[in-house]
């Protein structure tokens, strides 16, 4: 589920700011209340007047709260010494199982295998958003400019094809292709050289992480840039074709302009995860490469809680990681309304 | 405030070019030729690797050992790798268990956020923005793998196939989609349906989702792509091996590349490679999903259009 | 995908078509991972022997229903090789002791676990006298799926827990949940359920947990487990001559690969070259300590593991190990590549020697597989280490009621009945004509017992370690001598045979071990990585685990020979 991509863009702010200035005729109250303080009717009124509508809500905003954030009390465990034997009720073995303090805390900062993963993490982040970010958007570009419709229509249903590929596949596609033994390394030994070696170097292991992203994802990440260029008025592309503008300088100037907003916006959250990459994908190759190279926070986690039972632990190292996220998106944020873009939330 | 009615705005499905507006320049020979080449490479890189997938499964296993692994030419297609897997046993009964779980997954999924699109769509309305807050700052945050284990753990969901539908019913996301498509409809249309003496209930039922077929198309694809896929969640809490769906089946043989039991004897007696079971499996999880999404495809820019980007 | 999965370890995969279940998976080169746990609490941590253990262990009495061909020396499993006569199957259940109660048993299953109520369950259970339902588990991420069961509310009546996935806590929780079985097991009471008296003593001795008889114990043998396993077929065609040290194991892996057409000598040997090297035993963590001139000492701090690493390197470094090989766990089976010819060497638990036999046997008659005799790295005699007694235990739930806990111990009693019995061929084989069928004294599964007869009620309790083969005599009479050539050399470190349970704050002190050996030898790690680790290993808590089983030692003797 493309749950990495919420698309709001500044047309998006402005339509909602004219949309609440609207008066909106509900229920027979009518009142120009996007300005006016909500004080102005009674609590009971309004909750008479929606009562169905916050009815209808009730169902998500239950799960979002059980799922979402009640886990967050959980956290505790991160703090003690996690006996899940104590008890056959998880609350009750997290009240008897003993406190330690910050001593899991402690255990990660001085667990080189916690910073190999926080590296191995931080260099799959910029080395994706180096050589991955941008591809979709040329894709989208290249898209864009294929006029003939069902060549298009073609095109778009074979590139979002790979994003339905489980990693499974991906990656067994990839053995049988570049391993040692595959299929390439054989021809180029029949030709007297030597083997490759990709699927197994720990060097190059975060470039191969990156080439299999793309090639599931990049294709499916089109949709978005596809829609913001769709909502490109023609009208644009006319007049600064009047104006004497070529090809490439519409691109840059019509076309580049109506992608930023999408383009901040999806930076701002791929910033928010950065130290979330390729869960799957690593578990699957990491002892190809041996975790020094491949671990990443998220397998540390998996590693040290469902595989080692060491529940305190990993659930330590997930609250750094966590804490350290949330602090990367609001600090992305940031930037972006510095540079006078939407992000993700208004201020 | 325009009125998005969706429409059904059927692209002309033509090979020729339409005509190009009279300001645009004509296309260099050297352009065209670049961009067909790009485009085709990059169909390329994908579709070589799904035929190989698609063949091998399809081949005896005289031909699997000639080509020392997958096969790219095909030379005798045989069906037997499909045959025996849904003759019955793990993967036939693991293959209803994921369709009924994204069935129902994806109503349930459907039914909330659909739900709770609309009652978020009017501004205004009592509570709205700490709800949508509530739910946007899940976006920013996860709880943590060991903590939502846990929970799901004491909520005594393990084992159940509950535990692969609940945890994930709701993205927000997706209900930002939808909400933003919903708050693009007429109001007046609305209104004048609730002057009419229709309740809410109605209004969505007879107005809102028949006017949002694009956008509750895509987003049904979403969740139904999403329940298909998910493999971690069963991995993570069910603990009895006959609940497993499919992926994890899949995953299974083919990381450890164990043919299920049934297929023994087929493999032993030659006919069957088990690599061409390996193949047959991850063709069938595919399979779903890539037949579907290009009928759903031509409703991805309009539902994201219209519900995400311009909100 | 296991942090111990089947491909670099002794493979548990073996269990898919292996009959022979005493000798499968127990294996020598178990990883450290496998090692114990417990907490702090009372007397959970520490071991249980001597006159404490004595109080508490079961009679023995020994079976005399069959005879074997090849008995038991030097720790060797015993074998059988002679052909089957269905109509002289001995009985060694007179009475059937299930009172047709149900009893729910979750174990790990390799391969995919047959329906519920299929013929050989059905023939089983009606055997016993009790209603068993399986609860099966991919044994491959079994310890993931033991932890999660074992802290819910719904513990099985019986659980059967391999020795390798008693990992982190899991000990403790072995302690806390399961029931004591002393009542019902100790001295004399063993007598009602001769085949379970007939199970050795070390391998009940291996069953006490806690202070107390937890466990039914699946027999192993000790002599060592782990072969090299070669293609003696090619060997022949190429005259290859079986190597005497590491340095003529080297020359010869230079001269058999040629990766242009494909072939590599060998996998990964790193479980050999422990072997060759004398390095011990990495399989439990009480294995890995042994006196040596009046100190106890760790494996991983001796000379012998680092070389034994070093010289495994190299055969990476020098090219002739299969490619596959760098992947470690991720590596797809090595079966079908060992079939092709892409390598002619590899170490495994000895259960491999007769499934691959088995598996090729029909589609590649010209196919031997066959087991090398370990050498010493110089040439002259190997040190090897003897392997624990018994590796795979079954539990009992503490909320189990006694009818409940009789009816395990009538399952158990069948399950663990010798070679040559009525009991024995249904547990192994399933129902005569339904899942096998006899020709000329060798019985041979059908597709239905192919099936239906896969590692289920094999995973209760075991007979003393058995090698039958009756399809492939001349396999089950190399496998037992090898291990008795072998069990000659082998000696038993300082804790050989004892329960011990270490004290939870140790317990992950040396998880990473068997990663950081993988790296090295794939030349992803230097040896000086490890002699840090070793030192950081000793100032983090091993030093501290020294003294603590020092104090064992103190208490309880040497087991060493």
């Amino acid at each position: 589920m493309s749950h990495s991509t919420v698309p709001r863009s500044r047309a998006e702010a402005k339509s909602k700011t004219a949309r609440e200035k609207t008066p909106v005729a509900s229920g027979g109250v009518t009142g120009a209340e996007g300005k006016r303080p909500p004080g102005k009717l009674s609590l009971k009124v309004r909750f008479r007047r929606d009562r169905l509508l916050l009815l209808m809500t009730l169902p998500a905003l239950v799960l979002v709260l059980l799922f979402n954030y009640v886990p967050i009390l959980g956290n505790v465990v991160a703090f003690q010494d996690y006996d899940p034997y104590i008890s056959e009720n998880g609350v009750v073995s997290i009240l008897n199982s003993p406190w330690v303090g910050l001593e899991n805390f402690q255990r990660i900062f001085e667990d080189s295998a916690f910073w190999d993963a926080v590296r191995n993490t931080l260099v799959l982040f910029f080395l994706q958003l180096v050589l991955y970010f941008p591809i979709p958007i040329l894709l989208a570009l290249l898209i864009n400019s294929v006029v003939r419709p069902r060549v298009r229509a073609v095109a778009q249903a074979v590139l979002y094809l790979p994003h339905f590929f489980s990693w499974v596949l991906v990656i067994a596609v990839f053995q049988q292709m570049f391993g040692g033994a595959g299929m390439l390394s054989q021809l180029l030994r029949e030709n007297g050289y030597n083997g490759l070696d990709i699927m197994t170097n720990p060097d190059t292991f975060a470039f191969l992480v990156t080439a299999q992203t793309v090639w599931k994802d990049a294709g499916w990440g089109i949709i978005v840039f596809l829609a913001a260029l769709a909502s490109v008025s023609p009208d644009l592309y006319e007049a600064a074709a009047m104006d004497g503008a070529g090809r490439w300088r519409r691109m840059w100037h019509v076309t580049l302009p109506a992608l930023r907003p999408v383009i901040a916006l999806l930076l701002v959250l791929r910033v928010g995860d950065a130290l979330t990459v390729g869960f799957e994908q690593i578990l699957l190759q990491r002892d190809a490469v041996g975790p020094g190279a491949a671990e990443v926070l998220d397998t540390f986690v998996w590693w040290n809680g469902v595989r080692n039972q060491d529940f305190s632990y990993a659930a330590a190292a997930g609250l750094v990681k966590g804490v350290v996220s949330l602090g990367l998106v609001l600090a992305a944020n940031k930037v972006a309304h510095l540079m006078g873009e939407q992000g993700v939330y208004k201020k | 405030m325009t009125a998005v009615i969706d429409k059904p705005v059927r692209e002309p499905r033509r090979w020729a070019a339409p005509p190009r507006p009279t300001w645009e320049e004509e296309p260099s020979k050297a352009g065209l030729a670049g961009k067909g080449l790009a485009l085709s490479l990059a169909c390329l890189a994908i579709l070589f690797p799904l035929w190989i997938v698609v063949v091998t499964s399809l081949s005896s296993r005289k031909t699997i050992d000639e080509a020392g692994g997958l096969v790219m030419v095909p030379k005798d297609i045989t069906f037997i790798a499909y045959q025996e897997l849904l003759s019955g046993g793990q993967v036939t009964r693991a293959t209803v268990i994921s369709i009924l779980v994204t069935l129902v997954g994806t109503l349930f999924s459907m039914t909330v956020s659909v739900l709770c699109a609309y009652g978020l769509s009017r501004s205004g309305s009592m509570g709205h923005r700490w709800i949508l807050m509530t739910l946007l700052a899940t976006m920013f945050f996860s709880a943590g793998l060991i903590p939502t284990y846990l929970l799901v753990q004491t909520l005594g969901l393990t084992d159940t196939y509950l535990a692969l539908i609940l945890p994930s019913a709701v993205s927000v996301f997706n209900i930002l989609v939808l909400r933003g498509f919903f708050m693009g409809i007429s109001q007046e249309l609305i209104d004048s349906a609730r002057i009419d003496g229709a309740g809410d209930f109605r209004v969505l039922w007879q107005i809102v989702m028949p006017l949002s077929r694009a956008v509750l198309a895509v987003i049904t694809l979403f969740y139904a792509v999403g329940y298909w896929s998910a493999w971690f969640n069963a991995s993570l809490y069910l603990n009895d091996q006959d609940m497993m769906p499919l992926q994890n089946v899949m995953i299974q043989l083919v990381q450890k590349q164990e043919a299920p039991v049934g297929l023994g004897q087929a493999i032993k007696t030659g006919q069957l490679s088990g690599l061409a079971v390996q193949m047959a499996v991850m063709v069938m999880a595919l399979l779903p999903v890539a037949v579907l999404s290009p009928f759903v495809q031509k409703h991805f820019k309009k539902g994201m259009l219209t519900g995400a980007v311009k909100g | 995908m296991t942090p111990n999965a089947a491909s670099s370890g002794p493979s548990r995969r073996s269990f898919l078509a292996s009959t022979a279940v005493a000798t499968a998976a127990v294996a020598g080169g178990m990883p450290l991972l496998a090692a114990c746990g417990g907490s702090e609490s009372g007397s959970r941590d520490g071991t249980t022997s001597g006159k404490d253990a004595k109080k508490i262990l079961p009679a023995y009495v020994a079976s005399n229903v069959v005879t074997p061909d090849i008995p038991s020396k030097n720790g060797s499993a015993i074998g059988f090789t002679s052909k089957l006569d269905l109509a002289d199957l001995k009985t060694s259940v007179s009475k059937k002791l299930g009172k047709g109660g149900k009893v729910t048993i979750m174990s790990p299953f390799w391969g995919s676990p047959p329906k519920q109520n299929n013929a050989y369950y059905t023939a089983m259970n009606e055997l016993i006298g009790v209603d068993v339902v399986w609860q099966n588990q991919d044994g491959n991420t079994y310890d993931q799926k033991l932890g999660a069961v074992l802290a819910s509310s719904d513990v099985p009546d019986v659980v059967v827990v391999p020795g390798w996935n008693m990992g982190g806590k899991i000990p403790s929780a072995i302690i806390s949940k399961f029931a004591d079985l002393g009542p019902y097991l100790s001295g004399d009471a063993v007598k009602e359920y001769p085949n379970l008296a007939a199970i050795p003593t070390e391998a009940w001795q291996r069953s006490i947990f806690g202070g107390k008889l937890r466990g039914l114990p699946m027999p192993a043998p000790y002599a060592p487990s782990m072969v090299p396993l070669y293609r003696q077929d090619i060997f022949e065609e190429e005259g290859y001559e079986v190597p005497k040290s590491c340095d003529e194991f080297m020359a010869l892996a230079k001269e058999i690969t040629n990766a242009k057409a494909k072939r590599w000598a060998c996998l990964d040997m790193k479980w050999t070259a422990f072997q060759a090297f004398g390095v011990l035993s990495g399989a439990e963590k009480p294995l890995g300590w042994h006196v040596v001139d009046g100190k106890l000492v760790n494996r991983i701090e001796t000379e012998e593991f680092l070389e034994a690493l070093e010289w495994s390197r190299k055969l990476f470094a020098a090219g002739v190990v299969h490619p596959d090989s760098k992947m470690g766990k991720n590596a797809p089976d090595p079966g079908p590549k060992f079939a092709a010819g892409e390598f002619l060497i590899y170490p495994n638990n000895i259960s491999q020697w007769w499934g691959r036999t088995a598996e090729q046997a029909t589609q590649n008659p010209d196919f031997k597989i066959w087991g090398m005799d370990v050498w010493g790295h110089d040439g002259g005699n190997p040190t090897l280490w003897a392997d624990q007694p018994a590796g795979i235990f079954a539990f009992v739930n503490k909320k189990a009621s006694e009818s409940v806990i009789r009816d395990a111990l009538a399952v158990a009693n069948v399950t663990a009945a010798p070679y040559g019995t009525k009991e024995y061929m249904m547990t192994n084989y399933g129902v005569e004509g339904t899942h096998y069928t006899v020709k000329d004294g060798v019985p041979t599964k059908t597709d239905q017992g192919n099936i239906d007869v896969m590692n289920a009620y094999v995973m209760v309790a075991g007979p003393a370690a058995t090698i039958a083969h009756p399809d492939f005599p001349d396999v089950a009479k190399g496998q037992v001598e090898w291990q008795q050539r072998m069990g000659a050399f082998a000696k038993r470190s300082s804790f050989w045979g004892m329960q011990i349970t270490e004290p939870a704050r140790y317990t992950n002190l040396s998880n990473d071990v068997e990663q950081l050996e993988d790296d090295i030898v794939r030349g992803r790690k230097k040896i000086s990585d490890m002699q840090r680790f070793v030192s950081d290993w000793k100032s983090k808590g091993g030093d501290e685990l020294r003294d603590w089983y020092q104090k064992i030692l103190d208490e309880n003797g040497s087991a060493a020979n």
